[in-house]
């Protein structure tokens, strides 16, 4: 009995393609490491070699994806590849300025707070605005046009000023709820020429 | 124990005659090295690719289906007579070192 019969090695290939799938690698390039190594499996064994002398790996999943990796069939984040995309996304806007009627000692508090007894503090629930649309502008003026509307902008890169905005996620008119961390107004800039 | 060397010698073994990856193992192993050890060929020639050391192209074979062939490049070669130089350099290092382990032990 052979560790790797014909079934075996078949249901090792699938399950790399399968990984590969998962990866994202493109079908055809998936397709073709396959039939290298399913043609390559069936010719060891032939020659009384096993998959796993062959392959040195008996799991078939790590395997597939090392050489995916390897390939460069995976897309990495790498911070090499992060400095030459041309659209970056920019974290600009957040939060939002808690004043006035957001963090509010409620109005009966400072009729009702006496010297020995004092009221909890009462935080309205936050208001809800639309995101202003800023695509079209600098990201100077976007990120003042922001500011007016109630969010905190947290960094333009003083390099990107004049850069162009180009796409906003939530679209403009989204109505959403200041002060919930999660809501997050991200804008992609164009770098900016000269 | 093969790791860095190995890319090498899959280099050597294509550079006068195209293989496919199994053929670049049988011929690695009539040449004497039988054990890949850990891992395998396959990432390592996918990164020779990568890197452009090897070109491949598809062909059949022998009465078999079309495979894909492996061949050094020509800036494959050049790695390779730079890694030649290098492997025996660490060599007659690593072979100095060891010689008076060995005189010991023997």
């Amino acid at each position: 009995m052979t560790a790797f019969g014909g079934g075996v090695s078949t249901a090792f290939v699938e399950e790399c393609r399968q990984e590969w799938k998962r990866l994202g690698v493109p079908d055809g390039l998936a397709e073709e490491m396959a039939a290298e190594l399913e043609s390559d499996l069936a010719e060891a064994e032939a020659d009384g070699v096993s998959a796993a002398e062959l392959l040195g790996e008996s799991d078939p999943r790590r395997f597939a994806a090392t050489w995916a990796r390897e390939r460069g069939l995976v897309s990495e984040p790498s911070p090499q590849k992060r400095r030459r995309r041309v659209w970056p996304w920019v974290v600009l806007a957040v939060f939002l300025l808690v004043v006035g009627g957001t963090l509010a000692l409620s109005t009966f508090g400072a009729g009702s707070v006496s010297s020995h007894h004092s009221h909890p503090l009462v935080v309205a629930p936050p208001p809800r605005v639309a995101v202003p649309n800023v695509v079209g502008l600098e990201a100077c003026r976007a990120s003042r046009k922001l500011l007016a509307g109630g969010f905190i902008v947290l960094h333009v890169p003083r390099s990107r000023c004049h850069a162009v905005v180009v796409a906003q996620r939530p679209a403009a008119g989204t109505v959403i709820q200041r002060l919930k961390p999660r809501n997050m107004v991200k804008l992609r800039l164009r770098r900016a020429r000269g | 124990m093969l790791r860095g060397v190995l890319d090498l010698c899959l280099l050597a073994v294509v550079v006068d005659e195209p293989a496919y990856g199994y053929e670049m193992t049988r011929r690695l192993r009539e040449r004497g090295l039988s054990t890949v050890g850990e891992g395998s060929i396959y990432p390592l020639l996918g990164r020779l690719e990568r890197e452009g050391l090897v070109a491949t192209h598809r062909a059949a074979s022998d009465g078999g289906p079309p495979r894909k062939y492996y061949r050094t490049s020509t800036s494959g070669r050049r790695a390779l007579a730079e890694g030649v130089q290098a492997w025996r350099e660490v060599r007659g290092e690593v072979d100095s070192v060891l010689a008076a382990i060995e005189a010991e032990v023997a």
